[in-house]
């Protein structure tokens, strides 16, 4: 057999469709990730309650220490037997929140540690409390500090997209996996959808030092 | 929804094989795909263009691609090229070159690690590129890069729950399977994330130990780079 390269030209608008779709599950994934591991971060340190923080370190050591594809299936087999039914699109994207929650909130952690106590104080001294302290002092901070980690945990869920295949959400993986399915010519199509996701992660990860560039901190 | 977990008695010996087979294509991955880590880290920092360009494409393409569609393209392209393995053998294949990649950046890193004066000093008492790789640079870059890898076998463990994608029958395969007999979702895949989890927490744990171990009497580099800064100071 020989590579023809017409079958991956022929299949390409259909990738690139199927890319668009990867694109916005990792965004909103990602979009939700974060917020919710800004939201563990902040009951971590603020409140500081002792049988919380023991669910969050049991939660992060399990997502850490199983396979993403067993929290899919957990997520995508088990709920609809609790009687709640999300689809194979919403569960997928639960599933990557839940994952990726962990793995932001240990890089905001570590970025939080980089914020000098000096701010803290200097914030409590000119009575800046509560809300203003965290939103406008020590956050951004902390955001700007994990931007390399985060666009790099951003690409592992570009990555972690193509697991969706299993469960049926149509992305560029499963797409090619119909087309091949249809044609026979898996080793053309798989190539497409393999340089589709190197050059999409690939930017990804270089545009971390135009993002640092761009938000440098300032600091005296 | 009510659970029942005495179905492990009848299913357990199933997962308990899966489980078995996880584990040994783990180390037949890390067997294979360290040295080849090895020899990729050194080609990125190989003087020559060539091996040079090649290593780092290599390490590029494997870590900015999800590893499930490297183990489909393994999977379709070495019997497109006429190479016929079994799955299992295919699928070690794949962890193995996916896991090299990461493996050659941490060893990279670690060599970059070791103070460039170590390979210069032993250069200029007349040892050869090699001879100083291999008795200074390298055993000092071991004691850095053990805790990344550990964390990139942790990694490769979970990764291998991919190659149920392509009916190697490793854990997570007999987890579907048993799931497919019973319909009981919850406590199969349970069941499978604890047994996942309860390895990954062993091997943390005896390799932290490992870590204080192998540190015991020994001056870690850091502090050996803080004293040469004293020094300086001193001069």
């Amino acid at each position: 057999m020989k590579f023809d390269l017409s079958y991956t030209i022929d299949a390409l608008p259909r990738l690139l469709e199927g890319a668009t779709v990867t694109v916005q599950v990792a965004l909103l994934a990602f979009a939700f990730s974060i917020t919710l591991g800004t939201i563990i971060v902040l009951t971590r340190t603020t409140l500081n309650w002792r049988i919380l923080n023991g669910i969050i370190a049991i939660y992060i050591s399990f997502i850490r220490g199983t396979p993403l594809m067993i929290q899919i299936f957990l997520v995508y087999y088990v709920l609809p037997v609790t009687g709640l039914n999300l689809g194979a699109f919403t569960s997928g994207i639960l599933a990557i929140t839940l994952n990726s929650a962990a793995f932001v909130s240990e890089i905001l952690r570590g970025g939080l540690t980089s914020v000098p106590k000096g701010q803290f104080e200097a914030a409590k001294s000119l009575g800046v409390s509560g809300f203003a302290l965290w939103g406008r002092v020590i956050l951004p901070q902390t955001f700007i500090a994990s931007i390399p980690p985060l666009v790099n945990e951003f690409t592992q869920v570009l990555k972690a997209t193509a697991l969706l295949s299993i469960i049926t959400v149509v992305e560029l993986l499963r797409v090619s996996q119909q087309i091949y399915s249809s044609n026979y010519h898996p080793v053309e199509i798989l190539s497409g959808a393999f340089i589709i996701y190197f050059l999409l992660c690939f930017f990804v990860s270089r545009g971390s030092v135009m993002l640092e560039n761009h938000w440098r901190v300032r600091r005296a | 929804m009510t659970l029942d977990f005495s179905i492990f008695v009848e299913y357990g010996p199933h997962l308990l094989m899966g489980f078995w087979l996880t584990i040994k294509i783990v180390i037949a991955a890390i067997i294979l795909g360290m040295p080849w880590g090895l020899v990729l880290a050194l080609g990125r920092r190989s003087r020559f263009l060539i091996p040079r360009l090649a290593a780092t494409s290599f390490v590029e393409i494997f870590r900015n691609t999800p590893f499930i569609i490297q183990v489909f393209l393994f999977y379709y392209v070495l019997p497109f090229y006429g190479i016929r393995f079994p799955a299992e053998y295919v699928g070690t294949l794949a962890l193995a070159a996916f896991g090299s990649a990461y493996f050659a950046e941490i060893i990279r890193g670690g060599i970059d690690a070791v103070s460039k004066g170590q390979l210069e000093s032993a250069r200029a008492i007349g040892m050869s590129d090699w001879q100083a790789m291999k008795n200074i640079v390298l055993p000092q870059t071991l004691s850095i890069i053990l805790p990344p890898l550990t964390n990139q076998t942790l990694s490769l463990i979970k990764e291998s729950a991919i190659l149920s994608t392509i009916t190697v029958h490793e854990l997570t395969m007999s987890g579907m399977r048993v799931q497919g007999e019973i319909f009981r979702p919850f406590e199969v895949f349970i069941m499978v994330a604890l047994l996942y989890w309860g390895l990954n927490e062993t091997i943390a744990i005896l390799m932290r130990k490992l870590e204080k171990w192998s540190k015991k009497g020994r001056t870690s580099n850091q502090d050996s780079a803080e004293t040469l800064k004293k020094g300086d100071v001193v001069r």
